[in-house]
């Protein structure tokens, strides 16, 4: 296929309608398009021609259907060119004097729209030099300089300290506020759009990219939380079509980040139908950039063993290769074939975005689904309160085939959540990382709270987290670790500050998924005490299995 | 901890410190959290700006319609209970799920 000529600039560069070029590949720094060498895929006709249809609002109507659009294939990161800057009507504001550069906000933005740097402060007092004087006061004023790279980093590089900057990518970013409710500094806000405010916005971010990388000297290699500083872990552009604050966009960037810690761009992702396929593939938007394939709801780790082995064949055993599936295709529709593939001992690795219901689809109850729960399968009413079952344990079943590593995590838990994905790629067969993933519509929670309610999730039993790794010992309590989650040797966990026991309930009544328990006095339903058992049952039950009853 | 956007002190009208809060909305931006002390009582947006009831606290009755009124995760029968604690802190997030009104 030939690319319609275009007389006006790439859309890789700045346009009259993008005139910072914030809609550009690269999310640190500027980059080319990623071009792929298969004579089925022209990147640079795709992203010129169909990119633009759809960016200038004919894609779907007047693009005809050649070989091209008929064959659904869709290059590496294109979400980078998409902009998202009209859809929510506050941002939020960087607060520099504040700021400890924890890099919790980089870390949980679902959508790689708030991103971090750290340079020496020499090189960046040049660095400002080269930018036009009547912006050089208002980009500097934006940087900080926080005890961890300023002062740590002077012992450790010469005596030169490092700045820090936090920039929001006013193209990507969709107003949840998730960065500013896990900022503990008070060193984020929401604000307004106004025109000031974008245009500042806008133009900072375009200053944050010409100024090059991140000097690695600043970075610390035993600090996880500081990945996302190098432009080999943000794997998973912007752009991609996830609800605003969307949990499992935070888990999948998290897990890109990881694996590209160790191995770049140089492993692939088998995706099962779900949420994670709509919002990463919204036609022609793609954010990862990594390899990507999707087939159906229920076959992906049949494919991907299929995959595997082809790998194999081609002497690319230790290329990683990741199944990224939601609850309904790993508990449920392609259980079977999860199944299959861990009795294979094959090297593959799974993430499973568990959001207790199938979200995609309308809010159908899964095998995940807490007793309880209101869903459209399991429709509270007069008869039956919700969800009559009980939750299936993946975890669980996981441990009992041979040789299989295990995690349970929450995005929430930043260091157990990288070391449970760390560990699964450590391992040398077939592993899987179960991650709670806040549903905001299904769970009826605010767009900020993705990261709240995961760990109030962890603290009241109703997702506890634990690594299984069959390298640890010969026996199951030794390889079971429940490490993270609080008070491990008790029942429930109880409020230091309150001296309250934080049970089940109180996580239900803080979710609209279960409103409909609490009577107009706020007592629970005989179903929720149910589900409070239910999940007392199955902590006592890790417990005993780890030897800590 | 910086002054509230806006204060009043609880007089016993319920009905002034609901309309009171009612500005929450249209003065805060999204809310987050609510402290509750012995004496008083405080609404938090996502920025950490809040307003603030005072001369009312989580012993007295009617704290519980306040709280409901700003969405509140709370426990009605707990609500009154002494604590040790400087403030009892509950979350605002909680939101209608979709379809959540769905008929079959």
């Amino acid at each position: 296929m030939i690319a319609t000529p275009h007389a006006g600039p790439s859309l890789n560069e700045a346009s009259d309608k993008d005139p910072f070029n914030n809609n550009c590949y690269g999310t640190t720094v500027d980059r080319a398009y990623k071009m792929v060498s298969l004579p089925v895929l022209d990147v640079n006709d795709f992203n010129e021609r169909i990119i633009r249809g759809y960016e200038e609002g004919y894609g779907e109507s007047q693009l005809p259907a050649d070989l091209s659009v008929a064959r659904s294939l869709i290059p590496a990161g294109t979400a980078s060119l998409r902009d998202f800057s009209y859809i929510a009507p506050e941002i939020p504001e960087y607060i520099p004097a504040n700021c400890t550069g924890c890099m919790d906000c980089v870390t949980e933005c679902p959508d790689t729209a708030i991103l971090g740097k750290v340079l020496g402060e020499d090189e960046w007092e040049a660095k400002l030099q080269a930018i036009p004087e009547a912006d050089r006061e208002m980009y500097r004023e934006q940087w900080s300089k926080t005890k961890k790279y300023y002062d740590g980093g002077k012992k450790k590089a010469g005596g030169i300290g490092g700045m820090f900057q936090i920039i929001i990518d006013p193209s990507k970013c969709k107003g949840c506020a998730e960065c500013v409710t896990v900022c503990d500094d008070d060193a984020l806000k929401m604000v307004a759009k106004t025109d000031d405010v974008m245009l500042k916005a806008r133009k900072s971010h375009r200053i944050f990219k010409d100024i090059g990388p991140s000097n690695d000297k600043y970075i610390s290699g035993n600090l996880l939380i500081d990945m996302m500083l190098k432009e080999q872990t943000l794997i998973y552009t912007g752009g991609a079509g996830s609800c605003a604050g969307c949990g499992e966009g935070t888990a999948l960037r998290m897990m890109c980040a990881a694996v590209g810690s160790k191995v770049g761009e140089d492993w692939g992702i088998v995706a099962a139908t779900g949420c994670n396929t709509v919002y990463t593939s919204t036609y022609p938007y793609n954010p990862y950039l990594v390899p990507w394939t999707n087939s159906l709801f229920e076959n992906a780790p049949t494919y991907a063993i299929g995959v595997r082995m082809r790998w194999d064949q081609m002497g690319w055993q230790k290329k990683p290769l990741w199944i990224v599936g939601g609850d309904g295709a790993m508990y449920d529709i392609g259980f079977q074939a999860l199944s299959r593939m861990f009795a294979s001992g094959m090297n593959i690795k799974v993430l499973v975005l568990d959001t207790q219901v199938y979200s995609n689809t309308g809010g159908q109850a899964s095998t995940a689904s807490f007793t309880g729960q209101n869903t459209k399968m399991s429709v509270h009413g007069s008869v039956f309160g919700g969800k009559q079952e009980r939750r299936k344990e993946i975890a669980q079943i996981a441990m009992m085939h041979p040789r299989t590593y295990v995690a349970q995590t929450t995005a929430a838990h930043i260091n157990h959540f990288y070391k449970s994905v760390l560990g699964a790629m450590e391992f040398d067969g077939p592993a899987i990382v179960a991650c709670y993933t806040t549903c905001q519509p299904e769970h009826g929670v605010a767009d900020n709270m993705a990261g709240e309610q995961a760990r109030l999730a962890v603290d009241t039993r109703a997702f506890p987290m634990l690594i299984y790794d069959p390298r640890a010992g010969d026996t199951i309590k030794t390889r079971l670790s429940l490490m993270g989650n609080p008070n491990m040797k008790g029942d429930w966990f109880v409020n230091p500050k309150t001296n309250e026991e934080v049970t089940f309930i109180d996580f239900a009544r803080s979710e609209g998924r279960f409103a409909k328990h609490f009577d107009k006095d706020g007592n629970p339903s005989q179903t929720l005490l149910a589900a409070k058992q239910d999940r007392l049952e199955n902590w006592r039950l890790l417990q005993e299995l780890a030897g800590l009853r | 901890m910086t002054d509230p956007l806006e204060s009043i002190d609880f007089a016993g009208d319920l009905d002034v410190a609901l309309e009171f809060l009612k500005r929450t909305r249209w003065e805060l931006r999204a809310l987050r959290k609510v402290h509750v002390f012995r004496d008083r009582l405080r609404v938090f947006d996502v920025n950490g700006d809040y307003f603030e009831i005072r001369g009312i606290g989580y012993a007295d009755a009617d704290v519980v319609p306040l709280l409901r009124a700003v969405n509140t995760a709370f426990d009605p029968h707990t609500i009154q209970v002494p604590t040790d604690a400087e403030y009892k802190e509950f979350f605002t997030g909680r939101r209608h799920a979709w379809a959540e009104d769905r008929v079959m």
